[in-house]
């Protein structure tokens, strides 16, 4: 009882920091998002050339930086890898789709859901929906293997880009894109942002919140810890943003702040990401702070994310308050077929060896 | 309540997995959670079983070729707070 109320506080931190940062310049009902920010800085990078979402988010690098440093103080700061790391970069590619046709990270979906934004109820429904399709596969076998330790080089590797990232952020090279409108040049000011994703970062680490987890523990082993996290997010960004935001605070479908009403793809784009995000053991968030703590696994997932978002702005994939495009339609259809492919594919390996393993005796 | 409790982790999701299944035919009481926050920051799964059975539960993966990482004893921590501590102390003393 007592840990849950831990969790529940931990997650109420990143609920508050989330309506902090949206007060503070970020887009609307996007504090935090971390599908957006890792498109903004694919596109600040030059990898997209869409010219409205072109930023380094100084709250990624943050989150890099405090899961780094709670990693290190917590002795947690190892070098981990090795399993089935372009599987994990596929299944990368595919989740930052179904996020960025429902626009918005699962993180984002609770934001959004605290700001009184309706349309992602279909998220939410589809993410879960995804979550237990995913957990179908887990109980079938699926697994991508166990890690093992890596060189110490390869734990570096992702704090290292980050370091990068801010030094661009700060030096601004005419080789990196900056928006001079759209959500891209919504922002927060550059040391606030970054200081309150150390912030979270840290908490994230110590408190190992995944919005992936927490449904996946209560369907799966009907243990709530992980829930009463997420539950924190939404209620404490639910309280900050009728402190800060209360003039954006409306309850509807229509005229919401980067969303658009077509369920059908708001559910199914979640349910994409929502499968990927087991398969691939945790949420965009959880595999952030991952990275941050030396597991590659999760650094190559990081990329892939990148990549992802990357295609999904030069294929016309990306959904815009308009609504869902046909690319990203059928993006999500492929991306659901080949997940799922990709799911039974595994545990057909897997009971495959261990059939194999049962001859030998 | 015990001050302590053992968990068995392991390297994979299925592997806790597998070990539920195996376990469930078993006598033995065993419940999945989340691995405790003092030994891991992963966020998988853990089993909450009986250190009494250690031997036996080790032994039963062995025979079924259950992969385990470890086997873990969870020793409470001790109430922190000093506000708790303090009411505990005072309630002490009126006994």
């Amino acid at each position: 009882m007592k840990e849950n109320k831990k969790i529940f506080i931990y997650g109420g931190i990143i609920g508050l920091i989330g309506a902090i940062l949206m007060k503070l310049g970020n887009p609307g009902n996007m504090g935090i998002c971390v599908a957006c920010f890792y498109r903004d800085i694919a596109g600040a990078l030059g990898l997209h050339r869409a010219e409205v979402v072109q930023y380094i988010r100084p709250e990624i690098i943050g989150f890099i930086f405090g899961g780094l440093l709670a990693a290190i103080i917590g002795g947690e700061f190892k070098s981990r890898g090795g399993s089935s790391p372009i599987i994990r970069f596929v299944l990368a590619v595919f989740l930052m789709f179904g996020a960025l046709v429902f626009l918005g990270c699962p993180l984002r979906m609770i934001l959004r859901l605290a700001n009184g934004d309706l349309n992602a109820i279909f998220g939410l429904l589809g993410y879960i929906l995804g979550i237990y399709i995913g957990i179908q596969f887990l109980k079938k076998g699926y697994s991508l293997g166990r890690s093992t330790e890596q060189t110490k080089t390869s734990a570096y590797i992702i704090p290292i880009f980050s370091i990068i990232l801010l030094l661009f952020l700060i030096l601004k090279p005419e080789f990196i894109f900056f928006s001079t409108e759209g959500p891209g040049s919504m922002t927060a000011p550059i040391f606030i942002a970054l200081i309150l994703g150390i912030v979270a970062g840290f908490i994230l680490q110590r408190s190992r919140i995944c919005t992936a987890g927490g449904f996946r523990d209560a369907m799966l082993i009907k243990d709530y810890h992980f829930l009463w996290g997420l539950l924190g997010i939404f209620i404490f960004n639910l309280i900050g943003n009728l402190i800060f935001n209360f003039d954006t605070f409306h309850i509807s479908f229509e005229n919401q702040p980067v969303a658009h009403t077509n369920q059908l793809w708001n559910f199914l784009g979640m349910v994409l990401t929502g499968i990927c995000s087991i398969l691939l053991g945790g949420c965009p968030l959880r595999q952030t702070i991952l990275a941050s703590e030396g597991d590659s696994d999760a650094g190559i997932t990081v990329l892939g994310l990148i990549v992802g978002a990357a295609f999904a702005h030069n294929f016309q994939i990306a959904s815009s308050p308009e609504g869902a495009t046909l690319n990203g339609k059928i993006a999500v259809i492929i991306g659901l077929i080949l997940v799922i492919l990709i799911g039974n594919s595994v545990v057909k390996n897997a009971q495959k060896d261990r059939k194999e393993k049962e001859e030998v005796f | 309540m015990d001050d302590f409790y053992c968990v068995v982790t392991f390297h994979t999701t299925q592997g806790a997995l597998a070990f539920e299944n195996v376990f469930k035919e078993t006598s033995f009481s065993i419940k999945l959670m989340p691995v405790p926050r003092q030994i891991s920051s992963s966020c998988g799964l853990s089993a909450r079983v009986s250190c009494k059975e250690k031997e036996n539960i080790l032994k039963i993966c062995k025979d079924n070729e259950l992969e385990i990482d470890d086997f873990h004893k969870i020793v409470k921590k001790k109430e922190k707070s000093w506000f708790l501590n303090h009411i505990k102390k005072t309630t002490q003393d009126n006994e």
